[in-house]
């Protein structure tokens, strides 16, 4: 059995992932091995199973993909909670506070920059959730899911800096503690799927794209400036119809449409790339949106 | 036959050579050399990353069985992977006789 141990020395040494599911992968391939060398000898079993760093290379996607899809489960979970929490810091604000403009444009920046990022997160992962999905692809799926948990804790430490009160510790511990498992699950998916030969490639992922492999719908082909165009317009006219219904002025709906637009534009410079909604051109290096679909 | 030919079928295959009986995977992969007369043996160390694919996807499930003095993982179809074996046979039905009357149609020009 010299020939197997040596192969078996070969996979272990090339394999990424560690623990339970290593153990258990490692144990199959072993009595594989065996049973076929009973069979046809050694050599013809350890032909058969294919090269040691393919294998491993091979398991270590399906590894990290397992551990990105479960780590994006509880990012969905600790940003929804996350948002529970929030809630009842504001409902037990102080009566009277006002709270300051700074804080409020952070509040509902972070708060609609984690609401896109776990939405596009959720989108991506139930669109992979039956496949092995690409080293590029799963490295992109934790920045969402990242993204997601830090703005979800910034929302709330914007609200509970802008608006000071008491609430149950239970309602205002619950969400921060989930979003921290989060984080943590995010960071192991992350740190096995970079160890994955071409992780580090710029991945594009269109939300629309995963809309249509989940509806089994036609929707429209949409480059990224016009995804940003058609959501731009979208934030607007929600702000605008959700101050007016407040009683707020014409005019001063229309400040707060601006300025949602504005920070609609914002965040998809800044963070687009992050998200995959965009990349910069490889021939002219200038940051143009250029689409790659999914 | 060229191994790319089926490596989209892997799983198909898998599931349909666990559709008569559960079986570890030295035994999945018998199965699938022997009844396809040699023709289909795909590289057996690729067998494992997709069963555990199909087990997250809930198609198979698999418990430590001890049999002979050693101990295997053994894999069995649920609900769900029956099914999905009926559907993958229909659509491979469907396939494979287009691509027949395709290729007969090149035979006959």
């Amino acid at each position: 059995m010299r020939l197997i141990e040596s192969y078996m020395d070969a996979l272990a040494a090339a394999l990424h992932v560690r623990g339970r599911r290593r153990r258990r992968f490692l144990d199959e391939c072993r009595e594989h091995l065996t049973n076929a060398a009973a069979d046809r000898g050694e050599h013809d079993a350890v032909r058969a199973f294919g090269p040691a760093a393919t294998i491993a290379a091979a398991f270590d996607a399906e590894a990290a993909t397992q551990r990105a899809l479960r780590a994006t489960s509880l990012t969905v979970a600790g940003v929804l909670l996350t948002g529970a929490s929030t809630l009842a810091l504001i409902q037990g604000a102080e009566a009277g506070t006002t709270a300051p403009a700074l804080w409020a444009i952070v509040f509902f920046v972070a708060a609609q920059l984690a609401g896109t990022a776990v939405a596009l997160a959720s989108l991506q992962g139930l669109a992979q959730r039956h496949e092995t999905i690409a080293p590029a692809e799963l490295s992109l799926l934790c920045r969402r899911n990242l993204t997601a948990l830090v703005s979800a804790g910034v929302t709330m430490f914007a609200a509970g800096a802008a608006v000071p009160g008491q609430a149950s510790p239970f309602a205002l511990m619950a969400g921060p503690v989930l979003v921290c498992v989060a984080f943590v699950a995010t960071l192991r998916a992350r740190h096995l799927a970079r160890r994955l030969p071409g992780a580090r490639d710029a991945a594009t992922r269109s939300p629309l794209e995963d809309l249509r492999r989940l509806l089994h719908a036609h929707l429209p082909e949409l480059t990224p400036a016009r995804l940003l165009a058609a959501v731009t317009v979208l934030a607007a006219a929600a702000a605008f119809a959700r101050d007016r219904a407040e009683h707020a002025s014409a005019a001063g709906a229309a400040a707060t449409a601006g300025i949602e637009a504005f920070a609609v534009v914002a965040c998809f410079a800044f963070f687009g790339r992050e998200l995959g909604l965009w990349r910069r051109a490889a021939t002219s290096g200038s940051a143009t949106p250029t689409h790659t679909p999914a | 036959m060229r191994r790319d030919l089926f490596r989209g079928h892997l799983e198909s295959l898998l599931l349909a050579a666990l559709a008569g009986a559960p079986g570890h995977g030295y035994e999945i992969s018998q199965r699938l050399t022997r009844a396809s007369a040699g023709e289909i043996s795909p590289t057996e160390g690729s067998i494992y990353p997709a069963l555990h694919r199909l087990e997250r996807s809930r198609l198979v499930t698999s418990a430590w069985s001890v049999g002979d003095g050693r101990r295997r993982r053994v894999y069995s179809l649920t609900d769900a992977g029956h099914r999905a074996v009926d559907a993958s046979r229909r659509e491979w039905a469907t396939f494979s006789s287009a691509v027949d009357r395709i290729m007969e149609m090149a035979a006959c020009a």
